[in-house]
């Protein structure tokens, strides 16, 4: 499977790619492998909007989408650009489809509904400039990412959220993805009930688990350093003061210390932006660790389907047996062995055989015995067919996995390096404050 | 009779610069007054008794003190320095009754008082604090430098390397500064306690008089210092400037151990936050190699934050801590030194009023007084009233010239002493804070090192070099790195992409 992060794909990967996906997927025209090779995506100057209706009045932020094709060759294909506002709640709807509709991929998270894990001083107000600014920023990754993902970015539905500002969240609602939904019910039973479940989909639901327990432990302590840092700072202003105070009753030192404690003053105040820019960090972390919530859904989605699948072939297994029993009854043969305690489940072969056969005229025996058979053989066709879904499926989850595994890497290191870049610029600003304080003191 | 009015001065004195008569307003003239703008030097001279004839060992040594109060403080320099002290090697001792900490203290001087030119002796604390108080009261008007404290406030254990550490800095700042000090460093009871054996020490620690005791020494002064009505302008100023240093002080002690706690705590937090990311890659493959150099740059960072706190304690809290004693040493000297004023004060207004008295009776007809109603003729009782005035005015006068003495011989003391201190104080200040600062900017340095260490670390793939290229490629490639890239209006990110680029372009 092609990296579609690397590079431009080559024409012959280009037609393998579009073989595959005619394998797969109906195309509607031939393209490059996503969307983002010739197309340009921001989301851009949140708004506040406020829709009075009868009783309530609501406020909310909005956000610009706004496309552009890019590559002149591809004009033919999409619109030249296109702009349209999106709030919040259409983002969730967009996603809340996605993850119905292409159940083996792992669908790209959202930015959370709430601030969490904030420091004293980080804002909880879904209002705050710096909250909205990040969650901007934040929703623009989420589009880039769907655009990014080859099956994602041809939905139609993704097109529309593009395109069709108006009519939209009907369209979505018109093709009834909810219900494509599995239920939580099956969903629990399938988590417990497998009998041969697939140890790939168990070890990654505990990679998840693990990969949610250990970003949840660095956020928590990640804001408590915050909190430190932050009063680390803000205690040198009180240098400030002091050097003031001093300075008036002093005659030589008495300018240098002024200048030193305006040096005081500035380190002290350059924490709110260092601390607002490392948030950044504590984002991306937030999205990986939502990602983990999509790696489960894949895990369930699979054991449901493992678990149709096996329920199929145990109502198989029994139906045979049931049909065994009643040849070899009708035949006089003796009780063939799949009918003696196979299979797993407690036959009771007596109380099978008058259930079943208790009082049946011959004639009635064989008309049993040919809807069994019929049922058999309409059984098997519908596990043949879920099985090759079930592989389909597997192959599909496994493959997007391990897309998404190779994403997180390439990510987790860049997103590391730029906290690294962060502090590095704290550094070189910690010194340059602390080299002109040193110089003042130095005309002491 | 001395005219008290115009000299203020034995008939003997004879160096007497005009200064010293014209202008007074005063009732009495006290030369320090009129010598507010001229060079300290002339004020000293003028109270010089250079006649020999009521010279007592401690005029001897005013004089020379008065002298050497006046030499330059330049003076004191490497170069011209002739007496260096050292303290080190703290060693624990058990007697039957106790266990104490000696500390050696090491010699090395060229003054012909000393009988060699190097000395090793070792002392308790004790020992320290009895040459202290020696001193105090030798030269009670002269800054002698503090102690620290007895007892630790936060750590208990006294013989812990921490505290012996502290304590031992503590003892050579005193005594490196007591070498500096042109009056004090050429006392007998110093002398004796760089050199004396332990035995010979031990002896002549009991000599010497038991003298007033601190404390009613200070509730003394502190009444003088409250009731001091005619204070000279530059006490004055003295005791504001100190009373506001000593708060300021205060309040920089308040905040460096406010940082310091705050910067600890942040120190606990980041211990615990490297390990997170060692619990991370033992869940991963590929990123292990990216969260174990996050991990070793973190506990890194940790590190450098545990020196800068250790440092800074060194550094900043304790010398504040010593300059905060030094200023309420000051605050004592200076309250002896209103004492001392106050004293010669009340005799002054004594003698006034005797003499006002003695006016009086001249002018007075005794006619009605009880002398002659009990008989006397009024004429007889007259002359014994004023001679016995003209007695009290007499003695009154030899007190008034000794406490004049007293008090210029003090003022000078202090003034000197107080310049002195205030040319250290300056020197030790910009040192303190200097330091202050070059802590920070090498913490911050050390940081930075470790931190573009990680980037190499982390950027680096044993197999893939074309990795590297790619990180440089231009942030317009949003499908490399979705993470981090927010084209638009995100000016913060793309500037952190480019400060990547720039970064990784350096890696080789």
């Amino acid at each position: 499977m092609a990296d579609e992060g690397e590079s431009i794909p080559t024409s012959e990967e280009k037609r393998t790619e579009k073989r595959e996906e005619k394998k797969t997927e109906k195309i509607e025209r031939p393209r490059p492998t996503h969307l983002l090779q010739w197309m340009e995506m921001t989301v851009s100057e949140p708004e506040k909007r406020t829709v009075a209706s009868m009783k309530m009045q609501d406020t909310f932020i909005v956000y610009l989408v706004e496309t552009r094709v890019t590559d002149p060759s591809m004009r033919g294909y999409g619109e030249g650009a296109t702009s349209v506002w999106r709030r919040y709640s259409e983002f969730e709807l967009l996603r809340n489809y996605l993850d119905a509709t292409f159940p083996a991929v792992v669908v790209p998270p959202l930015p959370e509904k709430k601030a969490s894990y904030t420091w004293q001083n980080a804002s909880t107000d879904k209002f705050d400039p710096d909250f909205v600014e990040r969650r901007r920023a934040a929703l623009e990754i989420f589009l880039l990412r769907v655009a990014a993902h080859p099956k994602l970015c041809q939905d139609k539905i993704f097109a529309g959220f593009l395109k069709e500002e108006n009519g939209w969240k009907e369209s979505v609602y018109a093709t009834d993805f909810q219900s494509k939904a599995e239920s939580r019910l099956k969903a629990l039973n399938a988590a417990f009930r497998l009998k041969k479940p697939d140890r790939r989909f168990e070890e990654l639901k505990n990679y998840s688990n693990e990969l949610q327990n250990n970003i949840a432990n660095i956020l928590k302590i990640r804001t408590h350093l915050c909190d430190k840092l932050y009063g680390i700072h803000k205690v040198h202003a009180n240098y400030a003061r002091v050097f003031h105070e001093w300075s008036l009753i002093e005659k030589d030192i008495s300018q240098p210390l002024q200048s030193a404690g305006h040096y005081m003053d500035v380190y002290a105040s350059s924490v709110d932006a260092a601390l607002e820019e490392e948030e950044q960090y504590a984002d991306q972390l937030k999205e990986y660790y939502a990602f983990g919530d999509s790696l489960r859904s894949v895990c369930r989605r699979y054991e449901c389907a493992q678990y149709d699948l096996e329920r199929g072939e145990d109502t198989l297994s029994t139906k045979a047996v049931q049909r065994d029993l009643l040849r070899a009854i009708i035949n006089g043969t003796e009780l063939p062995a799949s009918a003696q305690g196979k299979s797993g489940n407690a036959f009771s072969l007596s109380g099978m055989k008058t259930k079943l056969f208790g009082g049946d005229t011959p004639e009635q025996r064989d008309v049993k015995l040919k809807q069994l058979e019929e049922q058999i053989a309409q059984t098997e066709i519908e596990l043949r067919q879920t099985t090759d879904e079930t592989q389909v499926f597997v192959e599909a989850a496994l493959r997007d996995i391990d897309r998404f595994k190779r994403q997180k890497v390439k990510d987790l290191r860049e997103i590391f390096t730029n906290y690294a870049v962060m502090q590095i610029k704290q550094c070189k600003k910690g010194i340059a404050i602390w080299t002109s304080a040193k110089d003042c003191f130095s005309k002491m | 009779m001395a005219d008290a009015e115009g000299r203020g001065c034995d008939s003997t004195d004879q160096v007497n610069s005009s200064s010293g008569n014209s202008d007074d307003v005063v009732k009495f003239k006290d030369p320090l007054l009129t010598g507010l703008d001229r060079d300290s030097d002339d004020d000293g001279m003028e109270s010089l008794d250079l006649d020999g004839s009521s010279k007592s060992e401690v005029t001897v040594s005013r004089s020379s003190s008065l002298i050497a109060n006046f030499r330059l403080d330049e003076d004191v320099d490497a170069e011209t320095r002739d007496l260096f002290i050292k303290v080190d090697d703290p060693e624990k001792h058990t007697s039957t009754l106790e266990a104490y900490i000696t500390f050696r203290v090491t010699t090395k001087t060229t003054r012909a008082e000393f009988e060699s030119s190097d000395f090793s002796v070792r002392r308790r604390y004790n020992d320290f604090l009895w040459l202290r108080q020696r001193l105090e009261e030798t030269y009670h008007t002269h800054l002698v430098p503090p102690l620290p404290e007895k007892h630790s406030l936060k750590r208990l254990d006294r013989f812990s390397q921490e505290f012996l550490r502290v304590r031992q800095k503590a003892l050579q700042k005193f005594l490196t500064r007591l070498a500096d000090h042109p009056v004090l460093s050429f006392d007998k009871n110093v002398q004796v306690f760089l050199t004396a054996k332990a035995w010979e020490f031990q002896a002549h620690k009991k000599q010497g008089k038991g003298y007033i005791s601190q404390v009613t020494d200070s509730i003394h002064n502190m009444g003088a210092s409250y009731m001091m009505k005619n204070r000279p302008a530059e006490f004055g100023l003295m005791h504001e400037y100190i009373n506001i240093f000593g708060e300021k002080l205060a309040v920089m002690d308040r905040i460096a151990t406010r940082v310091l706690r705050e910067q600890a705590d942040y120190h606990a937090e980041l211990c615990e936050w490297g390990p997170c990311y060692v619990l991370w890659g033992n869940s991963e493959d590929d990123l292990k190699a990216a969260l174990l150099s996050m991990a070793k740059a973190i506990d890194q960072c940790c590190h450098c934050l545990k020196d800068l706190i250790d440092d800074t304690d060194d550094n900043l809290a304790q010398p504040l801590k010593e300059y905060i004693l030094y200023t309420e040493c000051i605050k004592a000297v200076l309250r002896r030194r209103d004492a001392i004023q106050m004293e010669y004060d009340m005799v002054v207004d004594e003698l006034n009023k005797r003499k006002d008295e003695k006016e009086n009776v001249k002018i007075s007809d005794q006619t009605y007084s009880i002398g002659a109603f009990l008989g006397k003729d009024p004429e007889d009782v007259k002359h014994q009233k004023e001679e016995k005035l003209d007695q009290m005015i007499v003695d009154l006068t030899r007190q008034m010239e000794v406490l004049n003495d007293r008090t210029v011989v003090a003022n000078a003391n202090l003034k000197a002493d107080m310049e002195r201190w205030h040319k250290t104080k300056q020197r030790d200040v910009k040192e303190i804070l200097m330091a202050l600062a070059d802590r920070q900017i090498r913490y911050y340095e050390k940081c930075l090192l470790v931190w573009e260490d990680a980037i190499r670390a982390i950027q680096k793939k044993d197999n893939d070099p074309s990795a590297l290229a790619s990180i440089d490629q231009p942030p317009a490639d949003d499908t490399n790195t979705a993470a981090g890239n927010s084209s638009g209006t995100d000016n913060t990110s793309s500037g952190v992409e480019s400060d990547n680029a720039n970064n990784t372009a350096t890696v080789s």
